[in-house]
């Protein structure tokens, strides 16, 4: 229908540039139209007293328009296309031959049937008759094949479309590419086409045209989308995790979510299914060191379509490591009693602190030997730093020297150290910490006024940004949680601090009496660490006016002062983007190597070595990157599924800088399970930044025709005339015709 | 309109009461029961971290000497406002000027973390009062007791503490422990008389002429209880502006006293 109207496929008019062909210029026809509307205007106003004045404007704009149409097609109206010379150019047809391909879902056949049967009835052929073409199958990367295997089922355990169109992109370099078909469910398992591969793309001139095959959604079934959790903590440390949830057609049912590490669970909740997308927080222990393999799971609902996209599993290197926090404590207060009570507690944290008690003294504990911070504060960069977390009590910022200060701030900016702020008497406002580089740190905007100090006692809450915070957890149960902070005993005391920062998080609240709710706690990422502030010195009424046996404010220490420590970096800091290699085998290592004042080193020997399953043991060297100092990369190939350990080994001339551990996993055959309905929004984006289009199989049976219009590969153009186009015979005729009728209606003919 | 006028005003009016019982205890009198009167100071009723917290505790059948208030009042207040100039002057702990007086018939105790008890050679606790002392030091609380000498009130006190601590033995406490280094050193100990030594000469009072300094321990290691036996360093900060009680005393009394404060504040 539209090619007889308009004479041409829309394709042409979609790729094409439109001309005026006649010598004259645009200006003079524009002139014309103007000058004829005026004539036409100045025309029916002597008939004003015949028509009402609407009356006249709708003949006045029939007979314009008409007149401009009859104009436009005097200029020569005509559309400047590229097409693909026949048989000159080829067409790379790409089918999906990924595992999620074997899906059911197209009208009672697969995806790959309804796509083998939309080539066979007639797509090669049409093809085949423009172009040369040629066969790929594609799962992790493009392979060029016969018919015979083009048509096998699929057998591929991942989609990775930017690959594989990489793979096109580098044949094209040598041949005259045409264009790209890609039959596939968009499926993809490598999170995305990256920028790069769009902009190879766009320099090889291949427009990508994609045929989606597969529902957009499943009908019944529960996913396991995402689960986030920390890629490394502390022995007997809390783990936030978060697993993410994506749903059709369950909405109103419940679904039970368990994390479990082999078959012990270790958290577990059941949660009603009220979106589409929606994330379940859980709060588990990580146990004593080592790997912690977890799974998370929801339990499959009856009838699910897919129970294959049930679980996702993740790594999690739990440390033995003991971390250094050093206490800095201005006067005698029972916070410093209660706080270093829990610390000693704590098997994984070595709390050392100084606390003036006088103020010329300053009593020691929990210091490795006699000497250290016999001279008070340490005085250098690398005396501070090689503590992994700073407390701040009740001390007044001048008792700092500006160097100090400065050092403080550069614990966290530079160190990676979590700082924790107390309140108190001498603390933050009060203690003059308004005027000073550590104010810019903090987590809040100070008060400027220096009495924000009260010792009155207060209740406490969490705020909404601590329901599903580890670090406020003092009941397992979240709702249960909740409810305790509610019942907590009064805090002795509390201190204004200020707005939170953008950024920053205020976890729980004080609910002073006759006054406002102000933060309790508030916490914030700032440079490499992270920071701070607990507005009070007074949670220890919290262990005075509780049982004995309740360990709540024990637990509530050790949990702040190790979310202080946990991602505290050392010397040599390994990490991988990667630590489950879904259907992969390349693993992207990076390491950061700094000296002891944690400035980047450059001219470091970075060596990684793995061990892997069956007795996997290699080596590799990492090289520095070329754009920031101090950072080595490399990449490694697991050889085979199961868990490996990479232990990374830092040195220069004067000895060992220091060393760091990354655990990782390779799985295979379980990525095609995940993401496995049509990702239309994908393909639909990947042919329009490539100059191609998306078709449904319904609507490919003109594709053949519709390519041939590129300016890739060998093509020619073509000037087509617009003219002569039945659409403007109609539409002129149209015009007037209706001009007529409506006289005729009017009684003005 | 009488409702929209009256709501506010009773929420304005609940805050204000909320408000009032949010603070600490606050500086209170007991005029017929002060075994040394003196002027309340500037400052008595200031909110601070820390004050002398004195144990108003039953003396039971062991009151014949004293008389109704019973024993726990000896050398109050002064001994406690005396002992407080010296812990505000040597230290920067936050102190009011005026000592509190724990009720052993309320969970007061609670709030004050460190308390002290003299002439404990007379107590004689009641059932609800040794079960609350148990969970103090089980919570992290601390006791000073002091003024106590000879083998009778030795027992006396054992009856209670033994109630309380069954199962938990009373231990000198080595020169090497923390209490006695956290501030001062104080491995040179001496015996701290009573102003009776003014008179006597005498050190000791009855058969008490050995001093010691016992403890009890918690499972880590931390004192809970600490005995000043055969001592009275109540009567040393008591007598601290007397030109006739020897400084050294008064000295030693007021670094114990502060050494075990600051040793309860961190330990």
């Amino acid at each position: 229908m539209f090619e007889l109207l308009f004479k041409y496929p829309p394709a042409v008019f979609s790729r094409g540039h439109y001309l005026l062909l006649a010598p004259l210029p645009v200006w003079v026809l524009l002139l014309l139209v103007i000058a004829g509307g005026a004539l036409l205007f100045w025309n029916i106003r002597r008939h004003a007293h015949l028509l009402s004045q609407v009356r006249r404007i709708t003949i006045w704009s029939l007979e314009t328009a008409l007149i401009a149409l009859l104009l436009l097609l005097l200029w020569h109206p005509a559309i400047s296309v590229a097409t693909l010379r026949p048989q000159q150019n080829i067409v790379a047809v790409l089918l999906d031959s990924s595992r999620s391909m074997a899906i059911k879902d197209e009208d009672g056949q697969t995806r790959f049937d309804a796509a083998s049967k939309l080539l066979h009835n007639g797509l090669l052929d049409s093809l085949g008759r423009r172009f040369q073409v040629r066969l790929y199958r594609f799962g992790a990367d493009a392979e060029r094949v016969d018919q015979t295997r083009f048509f096998q089922p699929p057998d591929a355990n991942v989609t990775r479309i930017a690959q594989s169109l990489r793979d096109i992109a580098t044949e094209s370099t040598s041949l005259p590419f045409g264009a790209a078909i890609l039959l596939t469910d968009g499926a993809e398992n490598a999170g995305g086409i990256d920028f790069a591969t769009i902009q190879r793309l766009r320099q090889t001139r291949i427009p990508v045209n994609t045929i989606g095959f597969g529902k957009d959604k499943l009908r019944r079934d529960v996913e396991v989308e995402d689960f986030a959790v920390p890629q490394r903590t502390l022995a007997g440390s809390r783990i936030e995790a978060r697993v993410a949830l994506h749903q059709t057609g369950c909405t109103g049912e419940k679904a039970r979510v368990t994390v479990a590490d082999g078959d012990k669970i270790l958290a577990s909740e059941t949660v009603d299914l009220t979106h589409e997308n929606q994330a379940v927080p859980l709060v588990l222990n990580a146990g004593p060191a080592g790997a912690l393999n977890l799974v998370a799971r929801v339990d499959p609902l009856p009838n699910e379509d897919n129970v294959q996209n049930n679980a996702l599993s993740r790594l999690v290197n739990v440390s033995g490591r003991k971390p250094r926090v050093l206490y800095v404590e201005g006067e005698p207060r029972w916070e410093y009693k209660f706080i270093r009570r829990a610390a000693d507690d704590d098997p994984q944290i070595q709390l050392v602190s100084m606390l003036r008690t006088t103020p010329n003294k300053i009593y020691r504990q929990g210091v490795s030997d006699p000497s250290e911070l016999e001279a008070g504060f340490p005085a250098k960069p690398e005396e501070l730093f090689a503590y992994d977390g700073l407390i701040i009590g009740s001390t007044e910022a001048n008792w700092f020297t500006p160097a100090q200060q400065d050092m403080i701030k550069e614990f966290a900016g530079r160190r990676g150290g979590g700082v924790l702020f107390l309140g108190g008497r001498f603390a933050l406002s009060d203690g003059g910490y308004g005027a000073t580089p550590i104010a810019e740190m903090l987590p809040v905007h100070l008060p400027a006024t220096q009495t924000t100090f009260q010792r009155v006692y207060s209740n406490t809450e969490l705020a909404p940004a601590g329901l599903d915070s580890a670090l406020t957890r003092i009941d397992d149960d979240p709702v249960k949680n909740e409810q305790r902070w509610k019942k907590m005993p009064e805090i002795a005391n509390w201190q204004a601090v200020g707005d939170p920062k953008p950024g920053a998080a205020v976890l729980a609240e004080i609910i002073p009496p006759g006054h406002r709710k102000t933060p309790l706690l508030t916490t914030e990422a700032y440079g490499r660490g992270r920071t701070a502030v607990l507005a009070t010195g007074g949670m220890w009424r919290w262990q005075m006016r509780s049982e004995h046996t309740d360990k709540t404010l024990a637990s509530f220490w050790q949990q702040m002062t190790r979310w202080l420590v946990n991602d505290t970096p050392g010397t040599v800091s390994a990490s991988t983007p990667k630590q489950v290699l879904a259907d992969e085998d390349k693993v992207p290592l990076r390491v950061e190597v700094r000296d002891k004042t944690y400035q980047p080193l450059a001219g470091a020997v970075v060596q990684a070595h793995f061990i892997g399953p069956d007795g996997v043991n290699a080596t590799l060297q990492l090289q520095p990157a070329a754009s920031e100092t101090g950072v080595y990369t490399g990449e490694w190939t697991a050889p085979r599924a199961g868990a490996y350990l990479a232990e990374v080994t830092a040195s220069n001339p004067s000895g060992e800088i220091g060393r760091d551990v990354v655990t990782f996993r390779r799985d295979d055959g379980v990525a095609e399970n995940f993401r496995s309905t049509q990702n239309r929004d994908l393909l639909e984006k990947l042919s329009a930044q490539t100059g191609g289009h998306y078709y449904t199989p319904r609507e490919a049976r003109h594709l053949a025709d519709e390519i041939a219009y590129s300016e890739a590969g060998i093509s020619e153009h073509e000037l087509l005339d617009l003219w002569d186009m039945p659409i403007v015979l109609l539409l002129a005729l149209g015009l007037r015709g209706s001009e007529w009728l409506l006289r005729r209606r009017w009684g003005i003919v | 309109m009488r409702v929209r006028i009256a709501l506010p005003a009773i929420v304005v009016l609940c805050f204000s009461i909320s408000a009032v019982f949010a603070f600490q205890a606050q500086f209170k009198q007991y005029p017929g029961e002060e075994d040394n009167p003196t002027t309340v100071p500037p400052g008595a009723f200031e909110r601070t971290e820390w004050t002398f917290a004195r144990l108003r505790y039953p003396s039971g059948r062991y009151t014949e000497y004293a008389g109704e208030r019973g024993t726990w009042p000896t050398d109050f207040p002064k001994a406690d406002r005396q002992f407080l100039q010296g812990v505000r002057r040597l230290t920067r702990i936050h102190t009011r000027s005026t000592e509190q007086v724990i009720d052993m018939n309320t969970d007061e105790v609670y709030n004050w973390p460190w308390v002290y008890a003299v002439e404990v050679g007379h107590w004689d606790l009641t059932d609800a009062q040794v079960k609350m002392m148990r969970e103090y030091f089980l919570r992290g609380g601390f006791l000073m007791v002091d003024d106590f000498h000879g083998t009778y009130e030795w027992e006396v006190f054992v009856a209670s503490m033994s109630r309380i601590f069954p199962d938990r033995p009373i231990v000198e406490i080595e020169d090497k422990d923390p209490i006695f280094h956290v501030l001062y050193d104080l491995e040179n100990r001496v015996q701290v008389p009573g102003l009776q030594y003014v008179y006597s000469g005498k050190v000791y009072e009855k058969d008490g002429v050995v001093p010691h300094w016992r403890g009890i321990y918690d499972d880590r290691g931390r004192l809970m209880v600490t005995m000043c036996f055969n001592q009275d360093d109540g009567d040393a900060w008591e007598h601290a502006d007397n030109p006739q009680y020897p400084e050294k005393y008064t000295s030693q009394a007021y670094r114990l006293g502060i050494n075990y404060i600051i040793y309860a504040m961190t330990h």
